[in-house]
């Protein structure tokens, strides 16, 4: 969880990095960053050997992409896009382990859960922004840009929920609710 | 980048528009299909578990009833049986034993000594049937061969026994156990098969240990084992149950290819027999 703490406070430090030098380059390098750390909670979520390969093999796709396409003028639409689909590519991958795992009786009492469910929901929401900002004028960015700022909020919100959430909750299961 | 090129500027807003939507929904879609999902399986889950607990609940109430049967069996006995008896004896060596003349008094102790011996071996008889003395002493395949016997010898059925591959013996909790299994499955086919004979073998195949009886009579098969496993009925096929729950064995009935006999199986896992001795 240290990892998604880390990314909030680099999250904060980037928007008032942007704000002081108004590069685009604070995004570029950010997205990188951002990734990076996505990467390394998903490679570290991962149990299964065969699946731990899936996060090196996107890293190397998506360093390739970003250093590719690494601009200081525009939105950098491509790193952006190929990182929410990685990312929501090992959302699926992670909900299906978690859901094979016999060891969590229910899955949203797990802290990872709501992580997880907090990339889902961002990424989906912003696939498409990220895919047509370049293409957009300003005044159409600047239309479409509260999707982005919206999924921000709701992530965030989520990671708090998995934040404040008990390690071992005093009653993780309600098996009573299940017994009907 | 293809989406950007097949996209015409006009369509742009649209597309990310309903593209968003769409993927929101998708997304949405999936984490409550998991959620749901998931709660179907834990209710199918615990299902499963309550038909186990009851089943269990089944076999402990079986065991329970047997020992209480067996209980009442030995107080009759003791009651009915040797306490008359002890009672006579008393009568006979009375306080007034001593005025009687001498020969009366020689028969009174002669009598009581014969009713003290009676009392001795029916107290002998309620042991044996508690705790076989050949099986504590020869192991299950004497105590086996003893019961066959004594079967044969009352003249109303044929009834033989072959043990294969029996050189060591096993665990003596074991045995006992496998030796109630043969008596009740015994018991069983004596009182409802009307069979002629009844053959008992046994035999090992790698780590397995297999008795198998034979008979010619009216049997069951493993559908009808099951039912009545599930019913309220058939107590001694529920005790035998239970006690092979204890060996982790397993009990299979069935009627022969040529459909003229039924067979029963019992398989035992003879590491499951070391690791009972180990915990010994």
């Amino acid at each position: 969880m240290w990892v998604i703490f880390l990314y909030c406070i680099l999250s904060l430090l980037t928007e008032v990095f942007y704000f002081l030098l108004k590069a685009q380059s604070v995004y570029s390098g950010f997205t990188i960053i951002e990734f990076t750390l996505f990467s390394f909670f998903f490679y570290s979520s991962l149990y299964e050997k065969k699946f731990k390969y899936i996060p090196l093999i996107g890293a190397v796709v998506f360093y390739a992409v970003a250093i590719g396409s690494f601009t200081n003028k525009r939105f950098d639409s491509l790193p952006t896009s190929v990182e929410a689909i990685l990312i929501i590519s090992y959302c699926i991958l992670l909900l299906y382990e978690q859901i094979n795992d016999p060891s969590i009786i229910f899955v949203y009492n797990t802290k990872k859960f709501w992580v997880i469910i907090a990339f889902f929901l961002y990424f989906s929401a912003t696939l498409f922004l990220f895919i047509y900002t370049s293409a957009l004028s300003e005044k159409e960015r600047s239309n479409y840009w509260p999707i982005n700022n919206f999924s921000e909020m709701l992530k965030n919100i989520l990671f708090c929920v998995s934040f404040i959430m008990r390690r071992n909750p005093k009653r993780p299961y309600a098996v009573d609710s299940y017994d009907s | 980048m293809i989406l950007l090129e097949v996209t015409s500027p006009g369509n742009v807003s649209l597309v990310l528009f309903f593209g968003t939507i769409g993927m929101l929904a998708l997304t949405i879609g999936l984490i409550v299909f998991i959620i749901f999902h998931q709660r179907k399986v834990i209710r199918y889950q615990l299902k499963l578990q309550r038909m186990e607990q009851d089943q269990q609940k089944l076999l402990l109430n079986a065991s329970i009833r047997l020992q209480e049967e067996e209980r009442q069996r030995i107080a009759a006995d003791l009651h009915d049986d040797a306490g008359p008896l002890l009672a006579t004896a008393r009568l006979y060596l009375n306080e007034n034993l001593v005025n009687l003349d001498k020969t009366t008094q020689l028969q009174s102790i002669y009598n009581a000594k014969q009713i003290i011996d009676d009392t001795i071996q029916l107290i002998r008889n309620i042991s044996h049937s508690l705790m076989p003395p050949t099986l504590k002493n020869f192991g299950l395949e004497s105590a086996v061969n003893d019961l066959f016997q004594k079967i044969s010898g009352s003249g109303s059925m044929n009834a033989s026994s072959r043990f294969h591959d029996y050189r060591e013996r096993l665990q003596a909790e074991t045995e006992l156990i496998i030796f109630r299994v043969i008596q009740e499955l015994v018991n069983n086919i004596l009182k409802h098969s009307n069979a002629s004979f009844i053959h008992l073998t046994q035999n090992t195949s790698g780590d397995k240990f297999f008795i198998r009886l034979h008979h010619d009579g009216r049997g069951i098969t493993q559908n009808d084992f099951n039912k009545l496993n599930k019913s309220n009925v058939g107590l001694g096929l529920k005790n035998i149950q239970s006690r092979l729950k204890v060996l982790h064995g397993k009990i299979f009935f069935e009627k022969d290819m040529s459909q003229t006999y039924y067979k029963v199986t019992i398989e035992l896992v003879k590491e499951e027999e070391d690791k009972l001795q180990e915990q010994d």
